[in-house]
């Protein structure tokens, strides 16, 4: 174990060198900055009479409770977190694994006392590390600029942010897998991006079956979508929870330990495949 | 060392499973699928067979005839459309009064009238249309009903409307007076309504455009006429059946599908529908035409156009429609294709719900008027 988690800090203080990463926490900050800055929410006796963005009020806005009032914003934001957060996650992530199994790197590595295995998990460890620090760095600072300005504290964003992280989870897990077959960086973002799309297409199969007409087309089209993470429907869950709506799913436990579960299976499949390649 | 490589390959098999199921019971539930029982008539049932022999009155034409009568059906309603016309509709009224959409029609055609209808036939020509009524059918040259009209006293009914005289074997045929009409200006004119009525034998009544087309019906009966059957035996399944031409299927469609009903005219000779009533309504046209190619065409046509209804009607969130469009599809078949679609009797049920409140709302109002008179003249 700690092995892996010795492989995992070295991919995060790797990561930390690179502009990308660099670029998403002075990207989210300034988010942050601007928003606090502009935004002004005049809360009396725990309501909010008044909104002021850049300078100009927020017209037709009737006096409510500020939690209920800032409903919608924390669900935006919610979206944002989750979808935004993913895409950005599968074009900056995908060239970490062909670079691990480059010539020379990995023979380095495999020279070392550690397993193969345990390179496979800690490069998914400081991958996911990164994915949830992001996560609960934007979610936190929006929770701290609420709760400053409005005297909202709440919980909700992050937990959005968990939820945006365990989805990635599942979607990287595929893109590590994938590069023991291809290293490829492009490949390895292009199976990120089926992964996502057939994860937002999975959460929303019920709608979309019926679609098809009765026969082939919608036998292949149930059985592709049966095994992939719900993806949409965690997402719609973050938003949900962000904005204290009820969930719209039988059991998001169920769904999140299924998602986990998938990345789990996926790793374990590409732990058999780094086993069996020769370098 | 290969062990350990097969013990990650079936750990990956079996999270992947286990995720499945986690997944499966964590997701939304499905919805539920709509409760539709429909039959779609595609052949004849065995009830329907015995109906159809049952019907078979009329004599098998004599040997010196059967060159000529070869084709004529031995039942008599057949037999009365086999005019060689293109349009040829049959309603088993009997077989739908009985059923869940016969007692939903019935309530509106009564909701209509100020008087029962059915009552009023049968006050004034013995015809108990629910009990006596076995079939109705509509061709290009008329009208043929056919029943158990032992007790009709159509003499009484059409006395003073018609003339009425012998014709053929077993038919009589009325034929209407002229009448006086006062026009708008006041002015009066004599019409003499061209329209004619026979009844044949106690088994049907025949209703025609002019004498000639109801003896030309008359004539084929009784094996005189020539006969080019539009309707076999064979086709008799279902609760509603028939033929009907490409012009007259073309005149329903709406209009802003018009390009459909100009290339249904164009591809389509003949066009073959049975419907059945006995829960959900299932319909079913077999359309044919000359050119398969063409035929394949309009079959792709109405596909596309049935999917395209299916699409718009989930995105406007019409789910009654989307389900109904749900239950049709098109199979192509060679030089014809067979269109099929279902409408759930909950749809009807909706639509015709108004109908025979206006009934009931009147029977109602009766009832307490007679308590009412009673009441006052227990007083009195």
């Amino acid at each position: 174990m700690r092995t892996t988690l010795a492989v995992a800090a070295d991919l995060m203080r790797e990561a930390m060198k690179r502009k990308w990463f660099l670029g998403l926490a002075i990207a989210i900050t300034a988010l942050l900055v601007t928003l606090g800055l502009s935004l002004r929410l005049d809360v009396v006796d725990g309501a909010l009479a008044a909104t002021r963005l850049f300078g100009k009020v927020s017209r037709g806005m009737t006096i409510q409770a500020v939690d209920v009032a800032l409903r919608p914003v924390l669900e935006a934001a919610a979206w944002v977190i989750f979808y935004g957060g993913s895409v950005f996650g599968i074009i900056a992530c995908a060239d970490f694994a062909p670079k691990l199994l480059s010539p020379g790197r990995i023979e380095h590595l495999l020279a070392l006392p550690v397993r193969r295995w345990e390179l496979l998990v800690g490069t998914f460890l400081g991958v996911l590390g990164l994915s949830v620090a992001a996560a609960l760095y934007g979610a936190g600072g929006l929770t701290l600029l609420l709760g400053v300005k409005a005297g909202v504290w709440t919980w909700r964003p992050l937990v959005a942010g968990l939820l945006s992280s365990a989805s990635f989870a599942a979607i990287y897990a595929a893109m590590l897998t994938v590069s023991l077959w291809a290293r490829s960086a492009a490949v390895s973002a292009a199976i990120g991006f089926v992964v996502f799309v057939s994860g937002i297409a999975a959460g929303n199969r019920h709608t979309l079956i019926p679609m098809f007409e009765p026969g082939v087309g919608r036998a292949i089209f149930t059985g592709y979508t049966m095994p992939f993470p719900r993806i949409s429907s965690l997402g719609s869950a973050a938003a949900s929870i962000a904005s204290s709506q009820a969930l719209e799913v039988r059991s998001l436990g169920s769904l999140l330990l299924g998602t986990l579960v998938f990345g789990a299976a996926v790793l374990a499949l590409g732990a058999w495949r780094f086993e069996q390649k020769d370098f | 060392m290969r062990r350990r490589r097969l013990v990650f390959l079936w750990v990956a098999i079996l999270l992947l499973a286990a995720a499945v199921a986690l997944m499966l019971y964590g997701e939304e539930p499905a919805p539920e699928p709509p409760e539709v029982t429909v039959n779609f008539p595609r052949r004849l049932s065995p009830n329907e067979r015995k109906r159809m022999e049952g019907r078979r009155v009329l004599p098998v034409p004599a040997a010196t005839d059967a060159g000529v009568q070869a084709d004529r059906p031995r039942d008599p309603v057949l037999a009365a459309l086999s005019g060689g016309g293109k349009s040829a509709v049959v309603v088993e009224a009997n077989a739908i009064r009985n059923s869940p959409v016969g007692k939903l029609l019935l309530d509106c055609l009564l909701d209509i009238s100020r008087e029962n209808p059915i009552d009023q036939l049968k006050r004034e020509a013995g015809v108990d249309l629910l009990q006596d009524l076995d079939r109705v059918a509509m061709t290009d040259d008329g009208v043929v009903i056919s029943g158990h009209f032992a007790n009709a006293r159509w003499d009484d009914l059409f006395r003073s409307r018609a003339s009425s005289n012998r014709y053929g074997d077993s038919a009589t045929l009325y034929r209407p007076l002229a009448r006086e009409v006062t026009l708008p200006d006041g002015g009066r004119i004599t019409r003499q309504p061209e329209e004619s009525v026979a009844v044949w034998g106690d088994q049907m009544l025949l209703m025609g455009d002019n004498d000639d087309a109801v003896r030309a019906m008359i004539d084929r009966v009784e094996g005189r006429g020539a006969v080019q059957p539009l309707l076999g035996e064979s086709q008799t399944y279902g609760e509603i059946y028939g033929v009907i031409s490409a012009e007259d299927l073309a005149r329903i469609f709406p209009t802003d599908q018009f390009e459909l009903a100009e290339r249904f005219k164009s591809a389509a000779s003949r066009i073959e529908v049975h419907v059945d009533t006995s829960s959900d309504v299932g319909i079913v046209a077999n359309v044919k035409g000359t050119d398969p190619s063409q035929v394949e065409d309009l079959g792709k046509s109405m596909g596309a156009a049935l999917a395209v209804a299916r699409l718009g009607a989930q995105r406007e969130e019409e789910k009654e429609l989307a389900e109904l469009l749900e239950l049709a599809n098109v199979k192509p078949d060679g030089d014809s294709f067979k269109l099929e679609m279902a409408i759930p009797l909950e749809m009807l049920e909706k639509q015709l719900s108004r109908c025979g409140e206006r009934r009931r709302e009147r029977e109602e109002r009766w009832r307490r008027q007679q308590v009412q008179r009673g009441g006052a003249d227990a007083g009195g």
